[in-house]
Formats: structure tokens, sequence, C-alpha cells
């Protein structure tokens, strides 16, 4: 259970690599940076007057002064504990639009 | 940051010179993401990061643009502001030649 032969994660894997369960305040402010670039595409292309489907959908996404924390910083998940886990965990986060939730939820 | 100069380029509608391009630059890659983003940047003759195109006001390049809206930035810009990419690349380069500034002989 000591020493230097006791089993862990790393000693029995090699390589560990950790996920904090929450993001940090750093990281926070990074992903509202973000959520505000990609609001400025939309008003972009908003304000070039034209009309598409893409654009009605667009701007029925909450802005990033509109979201609460809790939609900002974590997801739906149907299988985490209360249904929400933390954004960082799903692939691809930076790049993908996660700011809306399923009904109900 | 951002929205503030968003802001101050619509004001400047009222100029005499009406914005009709998007300005398009790709700052994020589409590197591991499905295949549709890819081609969607290819579509708008993207094809590596920090590269700029233009495009004029359309419904269908508006969609292009919102399907990749993660990766790219955009700006509104008058026909005059439109450049190619080899002007832009004329416009990056040094001057030739050089200058005298001063002698130390005299």
């Amino acid at each position: 259970m000591f020493g230097a032969f006791r089993a862990s994660s790393v000693a029995h894997g090699g390589l560990l690599w950790k996920t904090p369960w929450k993001l940090s305040t750093t990281r926070k402010a990074n992903v509202r940076s973000r959520l505000k670039k990609v609001d400025a595409v939309i008003e972009a292309v908003r304000a070039s007057g034209m009309q598409c489907t893409a654009l009605a959908k667009a701007l029925e996404l909450p802005k990033e002064h509109e979201m609460l924390p809790r939609d900002k910083y974590t997801v739906f998940s149907p299988h985490a504990r209360g249904y929400r886990k933390g954004v960082h965990k799903v692939p691809k986060w930076t790049r993908l639009t996660l700011r809306t939730n399923p009904e109900g939820f | 940051m951002t929205a503030t100069r968003r802001g101050l380029t619509t004001a400047a509608t009222n100029t005499p010179e009406s914005l009709t391009h998007y300005k398009i630059t790709l700052r994020r890659s589409a590197i591991s993401l499905p295949e549709s983003f890819k081609a969607t940047l290819v579509s708008l003759g993207i094809h590596r990061r920090m590269q700029t195109v233009y495009h004029p006001h359309t419904p269908e390049c508006a969609g292009k643009i919102l399907k990749v809206k993660e990766l790219v930035e955009v700006e509104n810009v008058p026909v005059s502001a439109v450049r190619t990419k080899t002007e832009q690349r004329q416009e990056r380069k040094a001057m030739r030649g050089y200058k005298v500034v001063r002698s130390t002989l005299s």
C-alpha cells in the first residue's frame, strides 16, 4: 500500500491524464471570449442584411451576455449525475455550438 | 473589444461607400472536425489558417459563414477594400530598394 512500488493508476498504466471536473477562472474567461467572437460573426452576417435559414437559426441562439453561467460552462448530459457535465468534457468543445439545452433541461 | 470594433464598422455605413462584401479570415483550423466543415471552408476558398478571402454578400455565402462561425472572423467591407490573393501579398511585401537617411562623411 505504501512505498515505492505501491499500486497506483500511474504505476499500472504508465501515463495518466486527468481532466479537472470544473474549469479554472482563466479557462472560463477564454470560454467567454470565444463566445463573444462567435457573437461578433453572427452580428456581422446579420448586419449584411442577408436572409437565410442559417441566420434565423443563429439569431435564435442566446448571446454571451444573455447566457447563464450554468449554460456557458456546463452542458446537458443524459448520463451525468444531475444531467450536467463540464463543457470541457465534450470533444472539440471549443469549436462547437453548445449553447442550448434540450427541452425541459 | 471585438464587439466595439464591429459597432464602429456598422457606424461607418453612413459614408458614401456601402458595405457589399464579407472579409473572411480563418482563425481556427477545421482539423479533426467533421468533413462537412472542411468542405464548407474549401467552398469558401479557404485552405489554410489566417488566410483571408472576400465574398460578395449573398444568402449562400452567409449560410456558409454561419456553418463555420466558430472558426472564422468576419467583417463587412466595401468593394474598394476587396483584395485578391496577389494584391494581399503585394501589400505585405517590404518596399524595394533603400533610402539614404544621412551621410556620415559630411
